[in-house]
């Protein structure tokens, strides 16, 4: 059964994301000049500085840029950990968080002995993905992060982790479930 | 696996109807959250499975209800409910604001768009040993009720227990808004209904 996945995000036992995907097209951005209007800001002190009105403008279109990416990942992040621990103080400290579901997308969870965590973003009619991120740590994390010599023993900031062959194995692997 | 337990069904027939009064007395409505006793856990049952715990949030995130039944779950002290329903509330604000992929257009007959529906947070939570459902009311008080992972219909459980909060707590004179949850009534009606789930199993 096809299953449309959202975004995948890593993240290493010092709670940082240290690796994040995206499968959906992103929306176009609304057709403007913003990078032109950003270089003129950039060195905006010149002669041809902007009228207090024009400068406005200028800021509107900015306002709402933001490290998307990086936000989400804090926030998924934040959410996966609470829950983590509400379901351990519930259950029981053998008990682990699986899934949580919303209308529009449904996250799975996966944590290793190690505390990597993994999750996963579907559409929310998916089954359980758990057998899936199960498989991606140990065909591709470990054999391609784990036993790569040359990737650092921690991923700070990623490193390590975006090696071609994880990435491609990874995208072939979503892909597939796609 | 231990669901495949089966509970003695006739223990759960004792015990009901214990509670007094029909009306909820004004003096107990301050609003300290120190929650009375548990009724159901005078019950000697082993082991319920079916509906374990059904806790209350009102709009800020502060605990109004806490009931448990049966020991599916870990007994925790009063601060510790207190502490997961803010905890709950924080992260279900979370996951409205976390939308990944747009929606598709709903076309309705008439060719024109509709509106799509507006984010909900976070329905339903798995974990190993047990599931969560929340039910958002549209006033923003949330009703989270912890099954087991195999328990069916928790649907039209939600909607029976939100009739009974409707029915008699909202409609309590007595009762102020976002106020602990403190009515005799609904306390017995919710109790019956539950043990009638559970035994339905």
């Amino acid at each position: 059964m096809p299953v449309q996945v959202y975004s995948l995000y890593i993240f290493d036992r010092h709670t940082e994301c240290i690796y994040s995907k995206q499968w959906f097209e992103t929306p176009a951005p609304a057709p403007s000049a913003l990078p032109h209007d950003q270089h003129q800001q950039a060195n905006g002190n010149g002669p041809a500085m902007a009228t207090a009105g024009e400068q406005q403008q200028q800021q509107q279109p900015n306002k709402p840029r933001r490290n998307k990416g990086a936000d989400d990942a804090k926030l998924i992040f934040g959410t996966v950990f609470s829950l983590r621990n509400m379901v351990r103080k519930l259950g029981g400290d053998d008990d682990a968080f699986i899934s949580f579901r919303t209308s529009q997308y449904k996250l799975h969870y996966y944590e290793t002995p190690t505390n990597l965590r993994f999750a996963l973003l579907t559409e929310p009619g998916a089954l359980s993905m758990r057998n899936v991120l199960h498989q991606i740590y140990i065909n591709l994390w470990v054999e391609y992060v784990v036993k790569n010599p040359l990737s650092p023993v921690e991923h700070k900031g990623g490193e390590g982790v975006r090696n071609e062959m994880f990435e491609l194995g990874l995208d072939k692997f979503i892909r597939g479930l796609m | 696996m231990y669901y495949a337990q089966v509970r003695p069904q006739s223990v759960l027939e004792t015990g009901c109807g214990e509670t007094s009064d029909a009306h909820c007395p004004a003096q107990q409505l301050n609003s300290s959250i120190q929650l009375e006793a548990d009724i159901s856990t005078q019950n000697p049952v082993e082991q319920i499975l079916g509906i374990l715990a059904l806790i209350v949030i009102n709009k800020a995130g502060g605990l109004i209800y806490n009931r448990t039944f049966g020991d599916g779950l870990n007994q925790l002290n009063t601060n510790d409910y207190l502490v997961l329903a803010g905890t709950f509330h924080g992260v279900h604000a979370i996951t409205t604001r976390l939308n990944p992929g747009h929606q598709p257009q709903q076309i309705t007959a008439g060719g024109i768009p509709s509106r799509p529906d507006p984010p909900s947070g976070l329905e339903v939570m798995e974990s190993e040993n047990f599931r969560l459902q929340c039910f958002n009311t549209l006033t923003g008080t949330k009703f989270l009720l912890f099954t087991d992972t195999l328990q069916a219909n928790v649907d039209v459980a939600m909607r029976k227990i939100y009739d009974l909060y409707a029915d008699f707590v909202t409609k309590n004179p007595f009762y102020q808004l976002e106020m602990p949850i403190r009515c005799d009534t609904f306390d017995r009606k919710l109790n019956s209904y539950i043990r009638e789930v559970n035994n339905a199993r």
